[in-house]
Protein backbone atom coordinates (compact mmCIF):
# COMPACT_ATOMS: atom_id res chain seq x y z
CA UNK A 1 0.00 0.00 0.00
CA UNK A 2 3.08 2.65 -0.56
CA UNK A 3 1.22 4.31 -3.52
CA UNK A 4 -2.18 4.76 -3.01
CA UNK A 5 -3.33 8.01 -4.98
CA UNK A 6 -4.82 10.91 -1.96
CA UNK A 7 -8.57 10.52 -2.80
CA UNK A 8 -8.72 6.66 -2.06
CA UNK A 9 -6.11 6.77 1.09
CA UNK A 10 -9.20 9.15 2.73
CA UNK A 11 -11.94 6.58 1.96
CA UNK A 12 -9.53 3.79 3.26
CA UNK A 13 -8.86 5.44 6.74
CA UNK A 14 -12.64 5.98 6.75
CA UNK A 15 -13.12 2.43 6.36
CA UNK A 16 -10.57 1.25 8.57
CA UNK A 17 -12.15 3.29 11.29
CA UNK A 18 -15.77 1.73 10.50
CA UNK A 19 -14.20 -1.54 10.86
CA UNK A 20 -12.58 -0.83 14.36
CA UNK A 21 -15.90 0.89 15.33
CA UNK A 22 -18.18 -2.51 14.25
CA UNK A 23 -15.30 -4.80 16.01
CA UNK A 24 -16.15 -2.16 19.11
CA UNK A 25 -19.54 -2.50 18.79
CA UNK A 26 -19.70 -6.31 18.28
CA UNK A 27 -17.16 -6.90 21.55
CA UNK A 28 -19.36 -5.09 24.28
CA UNK A 29 -21.12 -7.11 27.02
CA UNK A 30 -24.20 -7.78 26.55
CA UNK A 31 -26.83 -4.91 28.49
CA UNK A 32 -28.21 -6.86 31.92
CA UNK A 33 -24.15 -7.39 32.58
CA UNK A 34 -23.43 -4.18 32.33
CA UNK A 35 -26.16 -3.26 34.70
CA UNK A 36 -25.17 -5.67 36.80
CA UNK A 37 -21.62 -5.28 37.05
CA UNK A 38 -21.79 -1.55 37.53
CA UNK A 39 -24.39 -1.98 40.80
CA UNK A 40 -22.21 -4.59 42.66
CA UNK A 41 -19.27 -1.86 42.25
CA UNK A 42 -21.44 0.94 43.40
CA UNK A 43 -23.24 -1.16 45.90
CA UNK A 44 -20.01 -2.21 47.43
CA UNK A 45 -18.87 1.23 47.38
CA UNK A 46 -22.41 2.17 49.19
CA UNK A 47 -22.20 0.14 52.25
CA UNK A 48 -18.45 0.80 52.99
CA UNK A 49 -18.56 4.21 52.76
CA UNK A 50 -22.21 4.40 54.74
CA UNK A 51 -20.78 1.91 57.43
CA UNK A 52 -24.01 0.36 59.34
CA UNK A 53 -26.13 -2.99 58.02
CA UNK A 54 -29.35 -2.15 59.03
CA UNK A 55 -32.32 -3.33 56.97
CA UNK A 56 -33.38 0.90 56.08
CA UNK A 57 -29.89 1.40 55.04
CA UNK A 58 -29.04 -1.88 52.86
CA UNK A 59 -32.25 -0.92 50.90
CA UNK A 60 -32.49 2.63 50.25
CA UNK A 61 -29.02 1.98 49.42
CA UNK A 62 -30.03 -0.84 46.66
CA UNK A 63 -32.58 0.70 44.93
CA UNK A 64 -30.65 4.21 44.83
CA UNK A 65 -28.01 2.23 43.15
CA UNK A 66 -29.82 0.06 40.71
CA UNK A 67 -31.41 3.50 39.30
CA UNK A 68 -27.91 4.82 38.90
CA UNK A 69 -26.68 1.64 37.17
CA UNK A 70 -29.60 1.33 34.81
CA UNK A 71 -28.75 4.95 33.73
CA UNK A 72 -24.63 4.96 34.25
CA UNK A 73 -24.24 1.48 32.66
CA UNK A 74 -21.83 1.87 30.13
CA UNK A 75 -19.54 4.18 32.41
CA UNK A 76 -17.30 2.09 33.64
CA UNK A 77 -18.04 -1.65 31.46
CA UNK A 78 -17.90 -0.67 28.23
CA UNK A 79 -14.09 -1.99 27.62
CA UNK A 80 -14.23 -5.28 28.97
CA UNK A 81 -13.13 -7.75 26.88
CA UNK A 82 -16.06 -10.31 26.57
CA UNK A 83 -15.30 -13.57 27.52
CA UNK A 84 -17.34 -16.47 28.86
CA UNK A 85 -19.60 -17.06 31.51
CA UNK A 86 -20.13 -13.63 34.16
CA UNK A 87 -19.93 -15.84 37.09
CA UNK A 88 -16.52 -17.41 36.28
CA UNK A 89 -15.34 -14.33 35.13
CA UNK A 90 -15.89 -12.69 38.25
CA UNK A 91 -14.09 -15.41 40.23
CA UNK A 92 -11.42 -15.79 38.02
CA UNK A 93 -11.08 -11.80 38.16
CA UNK A 94 -11.62 -11.62 42.03
CA UNK A 95 -9.11 -14.90 43.20
CA UNK A 96 -6.34 -14.85 40.34
CA UNK A 97 -6.31 -11.46 37.83
CA UNK A 98 -6.70 -8.92 40.83
CA UNK A 99 -3.96 -10.57 43.11
CA UNK A 100 -1.80 -11.08 40.58
CA UNK A 101 -1.33 -7.38 39.91
CA UNK A 102 -1.68 -6.12 42.96
CA UNK A 103 1.43 -7.98 44.15
CA UNK A 104 3.36 -6.76 40.97
CA UNK A 105 2.01 -3.63 41.40
CA UNK A 106 3.46 -3.66 45.28
CA UNK A 107 7.03 -4.61 44.61
CA UNK A 108 6.96 -2.26 41.76
CA UNK A 109 6.18 0.49 43.85
CA UNK A 110 8.98 -0.14 46.34
CA UNK A 111 11.33 -0.54 44.05
CA UNK A 112 10.71 2.83 42.44
CA UNK A 113 10.52 4.65 46.04
CA UNK A 114 13.99 2.86 47.11
CA UNK A 115 15.45 4.18 42.91
CA UNK A 116 13.74 7.66 44.11
CA UNK A 117 15.72 7.74 47.33
CA UNK A 118 18.94 6.68 45.69
CA UNK A 119 18.44 9.41 42.92
CA UNK A 120 17.70 12.24 45.10
CA UNK A 121 20.62 11.57 47.36
CA UNK A 122 23.48 10.99 44.83
CA UNK A 123 21.94 13.11 41.90
CA UNK A 124 22.36 10.28 38.99
CA UNK A 125 20.22 11.36 36.36
CA UNK A 126 19.96 11.76 32.72
CA UNK A 127 16.68 12.37 31.68
CA UNK A 128 14.96 11.71 28.25
CA UNK A 129 11.75 11.74 26.89
CA UNK A 130 11.18 8.31 25.13
CA UNK A 131 8.13 7.23 22.97
CA UNK A 132 6.66 3.96 22.90
CA UNK A 133 3.75 1.88 21.45
CA UNK A 134 1.29 -0.29 23.19
CA UNK A 135 -1.93 -2.78 21.15
CA UNK A 136 -4.61 -1.57 23.36
CA UNK A 137 -7.37 0.74 22.39
CA UNK A 138 -9.56 0.93 25.12
CA UNK A 139 -9.42 4.28 26.93
CA UNK A 140 -9.59 2.25 30.66
CA UNK A 141 -6.93 0.12 29.78
CA UNK A 142 -4.69 3.10 27.93
CA UNK A 143 -5.48 4.72 31.57
CA UNK A 144 -4.77 1.91 33.73
CA UNK A 145 -1.56 1.26 31.66
CA UNK A 146 -0.66 5.17 32.09
CA UNK A 147 -0.78 4.99 35.77
CA UNK A 148 1.13 1.52 36.47
CA UNK A 149 3.91 2.96 33.84
CA UNK A 150 4.08 6.69 36.30
CA UNK A 151 4.24 4.00 39.30
CA UNK A 152 7.27 1.92 37.76
CA UNK A 153 10.65 2.98 38.82
CA UNK A 154 11.91 5.99 36.92
CA UNK A 155 8.69 6.24 34.40
CA UNK A 156 6.51 9.14 33.75
CA UNK A 157 3.80 9.13 31.45
CA UNK A 158 3.85 12.75 29.72
CA UNK A 159 1.00 12.45 26.82
CA UNK A 160 -0.79 9.96 25.33
CA UNK A 161 -1.54 9.97 21.45
CA UNK A 162 -4.45 7.28 19.99
CA UNK A 163 -3.90 6.19 16.30
CA UNK A 164 -5.64 3.81 14.33
CA UNK A 165 -2.80 0.75 14.66
CA UNK A 166 -2.08 1.18 18.26
CA UNK A 167 -1.58 3.83 20.77
CA UNK A 168 1.87 5.73 21.12
CA UNK A 169 2.73 7.19 24.41
CA UNK A 170 5.26 9.72 25.46
CA UNK A 171 7.56 9.09 28.52
CA UNK A 172 9.64 11.08 30.40
CA UNK A 173 12.78 8.69 32.11
CA UNK A 174 14.20 10.02 34.65
CA UNK A 175 17.58 7.27 34.13
CA UNK A 176 17.91 7.07 29.74
CA UNK A 177 19.11 3.61 28.65
CA UNK A 178 17.63 3.19 25.22
CA UNK A 179 16.42 4.74 22.24
CA UNK A 180 14.92 1.85 20.48
CA UNK A 181 11.48 1.52 20.35
CA UNK A 182 10.72 -1.89 20.89
CA UNK A 183 13.24 -2.43 23.92
CA UNK A 184 12.64 0.63 25.55
CA UNK A 185 8.85 -0.63 25.22
CA UNK A 186 9.91 -4.04 27.08
CA UNK A 187 11.43 -2.46 29.65
CA UNK A 188 9.01 -0.11 30.74
CA UNK A 189 5.89 -1.72 29.91
CA UNK A 190 7.12 -5.51 31.37
CA UNK A 191 4.46 -7.66 31.98
CA UNK A 192 1.40 -5.58 33.20
CA UNK A 193 0.43 -4.79 29.49
CA UNK A 194 -0.17 -8.67 29.09
CA UNK A 195 -2.40 -8.78 32.22
CA UNK A 196 -4.28 -5.72 31.00
CA UNK A 197 -4.95 -7.58 27.64
CA UNK A 198 -6.94 -10.37 28.93
CA UNK A 199 -9.19 -8.02 30.67
CA UNK A 200 -9.47 -4.88 28.23
CA UNK A 201 -9.76 -5.28 25.07
CA UNK B 1 2.41 3.08 74.85
CA UNK B 2 4.76 2.69 72.28
CA UNK B 3 2.30 3.11 69.94
CA UNK B 4 0.49 6.15 70.70
CA UNK B 5 4.19 7.65 70.88
CA UNK B 6 4.99 6.29 67.06
CA UNK B 7 1.62 7.71 66.05
CA UNK B 8 2.61 11.55 67.52
CA UNK B 9 5.87 10.64 66.12
CA UNK B 10 4.54 10.05 62.56
CA UNK B 11 2.24 13.33 62.65
CA UNK B 12 5.40 15.21 63.72
CA UNK B 13 7.41 14.16 60.88
CA UNK B 14 4.37 14.72 58.50
CA UNK B 15 3.90 18.51 59.30
CA UNK B 16 7.87 18.51 58.87
CA UNK B 17 7.67 17.45 55.44
CA UNK B 18 4.91 19.75 54.34
CA UNK B 19 7.34 22.80 55.97
CA UNK B 20 9.66 21.75 53.72
CA UNK B 21 7.81 21.53 51.15
CA UNK B 22 6.37 25.34 50.93
CA UNK B 23 9.79 26.34 50.26
CA UNK B 24 9.02 25.43 46.80
CA UNK B 25 5.54 26.72 46.93
CA UNK B 26 6.86 30.14 48.10
CA UNK B 27 9.99 30.60 45.50
CA UNK B 28 8.98 28.02 42.66
CA UNK B 29 10.40 29.70 39.52
CA UNK B 30 7.26 28.75 37.65
CA UNK B 31 4.00 28.21 37.86
CA UNK B 32 3.81 24.57 37.42
CA UNK B 33 6.31 23.96 40.18
CA UNK B 34 4.16 25.24 42.55
CA UNK B 35 1.40 23.25 41.51
CA UNK B 36 2.95 20.31 42.32
CA UNK B 37 4.34 21.31 45.95
CA UNK B 38 0.73 22.21 46.59
CA UNK B 39 -0.76 18.38 45.27
CA UNK B 40 2.26 16.95 47.41
CA UNK B 41 1.10 19.31 50.33
CA UNK B 42 -2.54 18.46 49.73
CA UNK B 43 -1.47 14.22 50.17
CA UNK B 44 0.20 15.02 53.13
CA UNK B 45 -2.71 16.33 54.57
CA UNK B 46 -5.29 13.76 53.75
CA UNK B 47 -2.53 11.30 55.39
CA UNK B 48 -2.01 13.24 58.37
CA UNK B 49 -5.99 13.60 58.85
CA UNK B 50 -6.07 10.02 59.20
CA UNK B 51 -3.23 9.63 61.44
CA UNK B 52 -5.17 12.47 63.75
CA UNK B 53 -8.43 10.41 63.54
CA UNK B 54 -6.57 6.71 64.62
CA UNK B 55 -5.12 8.86 67.69
CA UNK B 56 -8.09 10.74 69.21
CA UNK B 57 -10.12 7.90 68.13
CA UNK B 58 -12.58 9.57 65.47
CA UNK B 59 -13.25 7.62 62.73
CA UNK B 60 -15.80 9.90 60.94
CA UNK B 61 -12.35 12.30 60.39
CA UNK B 62 -11.48 9.35 57.26
CA UNK B 63 -14.49 10.78 55.54
CA UNK B 64 -12.92 14.28 55.68
CA UNK B 65 -10.28 12.89 53.82
CA UNK B 66 -11.79 11.02 51.56
CA UNK B 67 -13.76 14.19 50.48
CA UNK B 68 -10.27 16.10 50.08
CA UNK B 69 -9.00 13.97 48.49
CA UNK B 70 -11.24 14.19 45.69
CA UNK B 71 -11.47 18.06 45.48
CA UNK B 72 -7.54 17.82 45.65
CA UNK B 73 -7.77 15.88 42.05
CA UNK B 74 -10.78 18.19 40.50
CA UNK B 75 -8.80 21.00 41.73
CA UNK B 76 -5.47 19.33 40.11
CA UNK B 77 -7.26 18.94 37.06
CA UNK B 78 -8.38 22.66 36.47
CA UNK B 79 -5.25 24.26 37.32
CA UNK B 80 -3.94 21.71 34.30
CA UNK B 81 -6.20 22.88 31.59
CA UNK B 82 -5.65 26.31 33.30
CA UNK B 83 -2.23 26.03 32.26
CA UNK B 84 -2.33 24.46 28.59
CA UNK B 85 -5.83 27.70 28.36
CA UNK B 86 -3.30 29.87 29.56
CA UNK B 87 -0.03 28.90 27.00
CA UNK B 88 -2.48 29.85 24.05
CA UNK B 89 -3.59 33.19 25.14
CA UNK B 90 -0.11 34.82 26.10
CA UNK C 1 6.44 -5.54 65.02
CA UNK C 2 5.42 -5.40 60.93
CA UNK C 3 3.20 -2.49 61.87
CA UNK C 4 6.33 -0.31 62.90
CA UNK C 5 8.49 -1.42 59.80
CA UNK C 6 5.66 0.09 57.55
CA UNK C 7 5.01 3.40 59.53
CA UNK C 8 9.04 4.26 59.64
CA UNK C 9 9.28 3.30 56.20
CA UNK C 10 6.46 5.39 55.09
CA UNK C 11 7.80 8.44 56.67
CA UNK C 12 11.57 7.91 55.64
CA UNK C 13 9.65 7.95 52.13
CA UNK C 14 7.92 10.79 52.49
CA UNK C 15 10.94 12.46 54.21
CA UNK C 16 12.88 11.44 50.52
CA UNK C 17 9.80 12.70 48.60
CA UNK C 18 10.05 16.79 49.93
CA UNK C 19 13.72 16.38 49.64
CA UNK C 20 13.64 15.14 45.99
CA UNK C 21 10.87 18.27 45.43
CA UNK C 22 13.73 20.73 46.53
CA UNK C 23 16.64 19.12 45.07
CA UNK C 24 15.81 17.84 42.05
CA UNK C 25 15.95 20.73 38.78
CA UNK C 26 13.50 20.88 36.60
CA UNK C 27 9.92 20.17 37.09
CA UNK C 28 9.35 16.54 35.50
CA UNK C 29 12.13 15.46 37.51
CA UNK C 30 9.89 17.00 40.70
CA UNK C 31 7.03 15.39 39.23
CA UNK C 32 8.86 11.94 39.55
CA UNK C 33 9.68 12.99 43.03
CA UNK C 34 6.34 13.96 44.50
CA UNK C 35 3.79 11.16 42.70
CA UNK C 36 6.27 8.22 43.44
CA UNK C 37 6.85 9.18 46.72
CA UNK C 38 3.94 10.64 47.89
CA UNK C 39 1.96 7.40 47.14
CA UNK C 40 4.69 5.07 48.37
CA UNK C 41 4.62 6.54 51.48
CA UNK C 42 0.70 6.89 52.29
CA UNK C 43 0.13 3.27 51.38
CA UNK C 44 2.96 2.23 53.65
CA UNK C 45 1.79 4.86 56.70
CA UNK C 46 -1.96 4.06 56.28
CA UNK C 47 -1.37 -0.17 56.03
CA UNK C 48 0.35 0.40 59.20
CA UNK C 49 -2.89 2.68 61.03
CA UNK C 50 -5.18 -0.89 59.43
CA UNK C 51 -2.52 -3.10 61.58
CA UNK C 52 -2.59 -0.54 64.77
CA UNK C 53 -6.43 0.65 65.09
CA UNK C 54 -8.95 -1.12 67.04
CA UNK C 55 -11.60 -0.34 65.30
CA UNK C 56 -14.51 -2.93 63.60
CA UNK C 57 -14.10 -4.07 60.04
CA UNK C 58 -15.86 -1.40 58.26
CA UNK C 59 -13.66 0.89 59.32
CA UNK C 60 -10.49 -0.94 58.30
CA UNK C 61 -12.61 -0.87 54.56
CA UNK C 62 -12.93 2.17 54.96
CA UNK C 63 -9.55 3.20 55.47
CA UNK C 64 -8.77 0.51 52.28
CA UNK C 65 -11.25 2.65 50.48
CA UNK C 66 -8.54 5.44 51.04
CA UNK C 67 -5.67 3.87 50.01
CA UNK C 68 -7.47 2.63 46.44
CA UNK C 69 -8.18 6.46 46.07
CA UNK C 70 -4.72 7.69 46.77
CA UNK C 71 -3.23 4.91 43.86
CA UNK C 72 -5.73 6.14 41.70
CA UNK C 73 -5.70 9.57 41.55
CA UNK C 74 -1.86 10.67 42.29
CA UNK C 75 -0.62 9.39 39.10
CA UNK C 76 -3.81 10.68 36.95
CA UNK C 77 -3.29 14.46 38.49
CA UNK C 78 0.92 14.06 38.16
CA UNK C 79 0.43 13.25 34.10
CA UNK C 80 -2.27 15.82 33.89
CA UNK C 81 0.01 18.37 35.41
CA UNK C 82 3.00 16.98 33.25
CA UNK C 83 1.27 17.74 30.31
CA UNK C 84 -0.27 21.20 31.27
CA UNK C 85 3.36 22.16 31.80
CA UNK C 86 4.77 21.15 28.43
CA UNK C 87 1.80 23.24 27.17
CA UNK C 88 2.58 26.17 29.44
CA UNK C 89 6.44 26.03 27.94
CA UNK C 90 8.59 24.67 30.37
CA UNK C 91 11.44 23.29 28.90
CA UNK C 92 12.68 20.18 29.76
CA UNK C 93 16.28 19.86 30.77
CA UNK C 94 16.60 16.21 28.96
CA UNK C 95 19.01 14.63 26.86
CA UNK C 96 16.47 13.55 23.75
CA UNK C 97 12.66 14.99 23.72
CA UNK C 98 10.90 12.88 21.05
CA UNK C 99 7.86 14.64 22.03
CA UNK C 100 9.15 18.08 20.31
CA UNK C 101 10.10 16.22 17.48
CA UNK C 102 6.01 15.03 16.69
CA UNK C 103 4.35 18.48 17.82
CA UNK C 104 6.79 21.32 16.06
Amino acid sequence: MSRVPFYLKERLEALRERVLREEFEASKLPPWERVVLTWAVLMTFWVVVSGSFSANNLALGAVVTLIIAAFMRDLLTEDIRRSGNIIEKLIYFAFIYLPQYLVIMAFRLLESNLKVAKNVIFMDINPGIVKIKTDLHSDTGVTILANSITLTPGTLTLDVKKKLDGTYLYIHWIDLETLNREKAGEKIKGDIEEWLKKVFW
Amino acid sequence: MAQESLLVSAFYLLVFTAMLITYRVVRGPTLPDRVVALNAITTKVVVIIAVVSVIRGEYYLVDLAIVLLMVNAVGGLILAKYMERRALYD
Amino acid sequence: MIEIILMLFGGAVMLFGALGILRFPDVYTRLHAATKCDTGGAMGIILALILIMDAPAVVRAKFLVLAFLIAMINPMVSHAIARGAYRYGVKPKVVVDMYAWDNS
